[in-house]
């Protein structure tokens, strides 16, 4: 952003040429007792935060907290105008003077975003402005004492002589700024106590430095009330303006601290990931380079396509705006795994880049064995569902079996017995029953058949799979295409998967999604065996809802192969299946 | 003549059952599907006896024996099922019911028996 730069360098001209300005004030006023203590530091504090904020601008410019600190510096250089031998000029000084302050308390509560929190930081800021600038009026205009150095000119804003009033609401105003610098002292230290260590490490320059200033200008508010001598009040008040004087470096040594801690952490990392004797795991060794104890490492499943933990869990990475950051490592390209951490440490992105690439070697060997856990839990999952898809089956053989021709063949039976009774008294009822028997035989034959079909089919182990899935989509009661099939047989597990995959969808297809049309298409793809169902029908098939599709899983899942399903409502479905074969080149 | 309550969920093999015991001097005044219309239908209609089949949709077939059975006057109830008796062991004597007919054997002379 060159134009922001240029702007900025603009800016910091204007300080100078505010500066400039300041130490001709100084040196030509008739009050300054000190001239060549104030020519020298009033210029350099007001450079020192235009200069640092400017900085700090440029360096992030959707922060805030650069422009505040700027802004400081200006209104620093303004309170200089209580240096001018004018009434007017100089009153003016003294009313816009404390500018300055309230907006460090503005610039501490805003650290680090440079934003107000909603709130007590808010609510303190607005109660400072408005005791700077609103209840402070009438001590100007009721003549109040301006509280200038012998020899600074009057009150140019008194209207009305009434010293008495006038000083009474100046002590007031007094005691409130104390309250704002207290309510702000107090937001600090609850802010220290519950930040994250990172955020400690970071901000820690600027908050004590912040503090010791708020402080300081709390117990000069107070120094009246309390009855503070005025060798302590100057002691303090000279502390909280040496404070003052070095925020902005402050806020520079906290920049340089964490790019400082961050060499030295990572290269910490590295000597520990490669000690024996001192190697701890590889999360604690990354927790404590970075100082964040919430730090959890996830590792990449290329051939699921999501994150697992060092226990081989499925692992969801946070979102963004969490309070969690994510940082993927990769090593040659390829990812292998992310560090999940404290949204704080995100102020300082080369630190955990940095990390993260010290990491990535031993990553990628933890992710190799959390791969390998993960593979266990699936395989022992799948075949705990595979015991379970079996015993399912077999329940529903009995019951098929049960319902449908034992049913039948008990009919049957009372129908033989019946017509026996009868054959000789009543021949024609005889042969009626005899009919309806013949009849009875017949459905209880067609149901033995399916259900011997739904078995293990006869055709593919005599035929192939070419074969039965013909016979499969020629009894499919709507139009099936079928691609040219393999020619060659295949192993027959995997003919056995892959016949259950199309019988299986077919059924769907014809029960639940309205299709018109439905294809087949079975092919060999590097090493894999691809079977494909797709239909024109309403979409919407969910593979975790029925126990058809997730049996039809877990079948695959015991040869090593994948189901996919792919069904936006209205969009028909396709049931893909990849099964591993070793004659499927 | 003897009234018949036939409650099954096998629609084939409540027609079959109705056909044979008519055919062999029964009065069949009803037929049900299930055990909660059977338990009713045996209140209303009062039948000197429910064929009643052991494994039916909604409840298992002994305790709807027991509970038919429990009422002062009730039916006699025989137990049938296309499953063998042995399958079930001492449920049959603790339902209730008056015995056990398996559906390929009833019969009008086997059902008097156990009358």
């Amino acid at each position: 952003m060159p134009g922001l730069r240029r702007a900025l360098l603009a800016l910091f001209f204007v300080g100078v040429l505010c500066a400039a300005a300041d130490v001709a004030l100084v040196l030509t006023s008739d009050h300054e007792t000190q001239k060549a203590l104030a020519a020298i530091i009033g210029p350099l504090i007001g450079l020192g935060f235009v200069g640092t904020g400017a900085f700090a601008w440029w360096r992030r410019p959707l922060n805030r907290f650069g422009p505040l600190m700027t802004a400081v510096g200006f209104a620093w250089f303004i309170g200089a105008l209580t240096e001018s031998n004018e009434a007017v000029v100089y009153t003016f000084g003294s009313y816009v003077g404390p500018l300055y302050l309230v907006l460090v308390v503005q610039m501490v509560l805003s650290f680090p975003s440079g934003r107000l929190d909603a709130g007590w930081p808010r609510a303190i800021v607005a109660v400072a402005y408005i005791d700077a600038f609103v209840l402070t009026l009438p001590v100007f205009l009721l003549d109040g004492n301006l509280n200038g150095p012998d020899g600074a000119p009057d009150n140019a804003f008194a209207i009305v002589h009434a010293p008495g009033v006038a000083n009474a609401i100046d002590v007031a105003t007094s005691l409130l700024g104390f309250g704002v610098a207290a309510a702000t002292a107090a937001v600090l230290i609850g802010r220290r106590r519950n930040a994250t260590p990172p955020q400690r490490r970071a901000q820690a320059p600027m908050l004590w430095t912040g503090l010791t200033v708020i402080v300081g200008l709390g117990l000069v508010f107070a120094s009246d009330t309390v009855g503070l001598s005025d060798e302590v009040t100057g002691l303090v008040g000279f502390v909280g303006f040496v404070a003052f004087a070095i925020l902005p470096f402050a806020f520079l040594a906290g920049l340089v601290r964490t790019r400082y801690s961050a060499a030295g952490a990572v290269g910490g990392l590295i000597e520990r990931l490669n000690t024996p004797e001192t190697r701890v795991s590889l999360r604690t060794a990354l927790s404590d380079a970075l100082g964040d104890p919430t730090l959890q490492l996830v590792y990449w499943r290329e051939s699921a396509g999501h994150y697992v933990t060092y226990d081989g869990h499925r692992a969801e990475v946070p979102e963004h705006g969490s309070g969690r950051a994510v940082a993927e490592v990769e090593r040659d390209g390829k990812r292998v795994g992310a560090i999940v951490y404290d949204a704080a440490l995100r102020d300082d992105p080369s630190l955990v880049r940095a990390a993260a690439a010290a990491a990535a070697l031993q990553l990628e060997n933890e992710r190799l064995e959390a791969e390998l856990r993960a593979r266990v839990e699936e395989l022992q999952t799948s075949r705990a569902r595979l015991v379970e898809v079996s015993m399912g089956e077999r329940r529903r053989l009995e019951r098929d079996l049960h319902d449908g021709a034992q049913q039948r063949l008990v009919a049957l039976s009372l129908q033989l017995g019946m017509a026996r009774r009868k054959v000789e008294a009543d021949p024609a009822t005889a042969g009626r029953l005899l009919d309806a028997s013949t009849a009875e035989l017949q459905r209880a034959l067609e149901e033995l058949r399916e259900l011997a079909r739904g078995i293990h089919p006869a055709i593919l182990t005599d035929r192939g799979l070419g074969a039965a899935i013909e016979a499969l989509a020629e009894r499919a009661p709507l139009p099936v295409d079928l691609d040219p099939m393999p020619e060659d047989r295949l192993p027959a597990p995997v003919e056995a998967a892959a016949y259950f995959v199309v019988a299986e969808s077919l059924t769907n297809v014809a029960k639940y999604s309205s299709a018109q049309h439905a294809s087949v298409r079975v092919g060999r793809d590097n090493g894999f065996a691809v079977i494909e169902v797709s239909d024109d029908g309403v979409g919407g098939a969910d593979p975790t809802a029925g126990t058809g599709l997730r049996g039809l899983a877990d079948r695959l899942a015991a040869l090593d192969g994948r189901l996919e399903v792919q069904s936006p409502p209205g969009g028909g479905t396709v049931i893909r299946a990849n099964i591993p074969c070793a004659t499927c080149a | 003549m003897t009234t018949v309550l036939i409650v099954d969920d096998h629609p084939t093999f409540r027609a079959t059952a109705r056909m044979l015991l008519e055919a062999e001097g029964y009065d069949v005044v009803g037929e049900a599907p299930d055990g909660t219309t059977g338990i009713a239908a045996a209140g209303e209609l009062h039948p000197d006896l429910v064929l009643l089949d052991v494994n039916l949709p909604d409840l298992d077939g002994f305790s709807v024996a027991q509970r038919i059975t429990a009422v002062h006057g009730a039916p006699a109830v025989v137990l049938t099922s296309s499953r063998d008796s042995s399958d079930f062991g001492p449920l049959v004597a603790g339902s209730g019911a008056r015995g056990f007919i398996s559906k390929g054997e009833l019969s009008g002379a086997a059902i008097a028996e156990l009358l």
